[in-house]
């Protein structure tokens, strides 16, 4: 920016110069043109008045030059500073911005990572808690078979030793009443004395 | 043990020494099966004298000896040592007698021939004399029960029965 009004500066310098040296072609054209006062002499200014013109302009120039020219190339100094700041500022909010968004796009992939992990991890879960409810069943019903079984086997068990030992009574007390109405009383004594025989000894330790 | 002592001298004064220890336990077995004659002769809320008559009445007919000696017990509170003296009075007994009594347990009545066998083979037995305190029980059907001194051979037909009756109820 600096650069271009200093440019700016020295074609205005150029502009001044140039119409400096326009009065002495004026001054040539007024010689010819008192000498011939028409055509192109009724154009140029008289040198009475460009004197002063160029004395005011360059009283202008000075002026602007040694008060106006500093202050503007400071206001434009401070834009440019300004500007330059706001667009450093700009590029810094612009990469924070894009630091920013990176890091968000990364936290966001990481809570997608996050979600579909977990979405696995539930299913995994899932599925193992559903292997093992089925596994449960499965042994509970096969233990309530075995025990069932066992129950129907002792009950079964139960059944033939209650049958077995009314038989095993009922036998008996036949065989008792049986025996105890048939015996007489020779045969009576003959059992005893056989049973003496096989009786072991009383005084035995 | 100073009862069986005293009975066992009234007894052999009498001359029922052996007859006294069959009654003896034979009393000894009543009051063992009858729960409510041994809890009212152990009472001691009752008087002595009412026990006493109830023991002499329930026990009518048995050696007056051994009558006396109980009342004495149930008037001393001494009723429940009723077994110790049931075995005390047996060895004092047996040791007065010279002989080893021995209870035997048949269906039938046993004849003197039987009588004979069972004093010849326990006499060998024990080397003294045997005396046989006989008991009928027709539960046994047949055969004999012999005990004496705590040892039981048990040679009935109610015995081989039952043992059947185990064998058929626990075989396969």
């Amino acid at each position: 920016m600096r650069k271009h009004l200093t440019s700016a500066a020295g074609m205005l310098a150029t502009v001044a110069a140039s119409l400096c040296a326009v009065p002495v072609v004026a001054f040539a054209a007024e010689e010819t043109a008192e000498e011939s006062a028409q055509g192109i002499g009724l154009l140029l200014p008289k040198l009475g008045e460009w004197i002063p013109m160029l004395i005011s302009f360059i009283i202008l120039w000075v002026l602007l030059a040694k008060f106006g020219w500093p202050a503007f190339m400071g206001m434009i100094d401070k834009r440019a500073a300004t500007i330059k700041d706001s667009l450093e500022k700009a590029e810094v909010a612009k990469l924070d911005s894009e630091r920013l968004l990176a890091e968000q796009r990364a936290e966001l992939d990481d809570a997608r990572r996050l979600a579909a992990q977990i979405v696995a991890d539930a299913k995994t879960a899932a599925e193992q808690v559903r292997s093992e409810i089925a596994t449960q069943a499965r042994d509970e019903a096969q233990a309530m078979i075995i025990k069932a079984s066992k129950a129907i086997e002792t009950e079964k068990k139960a059944a033939i030793a209650q049958l077995q030992g009314s038989v095993a009574d009922l036998s008996v007390a036949v065989a008792g009443r049986v025996i105890g109405a048939d015996l007489s009383e020779s045969e009576h004594r003959a059992i005893i004395e056989r049973y003496l025989i096989e009786a072991g000894n009383l005084n035995a330790n | 043990m100073i009862y069986a002592e005293v009975l066992l001298e009234a007894a052999q004064v009498e001359g029922t020494a052996f007859e006294v220890s069959g009654q003896l336990r034979a009393l000894q077995k009543a009051v063992r099966s009858s729960i409510a004659l041994r809890e009212t002769l152990a009472d001691r809320s009752l008087p002595a004298s009412t026990r006493r008559a109830l023991l002499e009445k329930v026990f009518a007919g048995f050696d007056p000896a051994l009558l006396v000696v109980l009342g004495v017990m149930i008037e001393r509170d001494d009723f429940a040592l009723l077994n110790k003296l049931s075995e005390t009075y047996e060895l004092c007994a047996e040791q007065a007698l010279g002989a080893v009594i021995i209870d035997v347990t048949t269906a039938i009545s046993l004849d003197d021939g039987l009588r004979t066998v069972l004093r010849d083979r326990f006499s060998a037995q024990f080397g003294c004399d045997v005396l046989l305190r006989e008991q009928i029980d027709p539960t046994i059907i047949g055969g004999i029960v012999l005990s004496s001194h705590g040892k039981r051979i048990d040679a009935s037909v109610a015995s081989q029965l039952e043992r059947a009756r185990v064998a058929l109820t626990t075989s396969r």
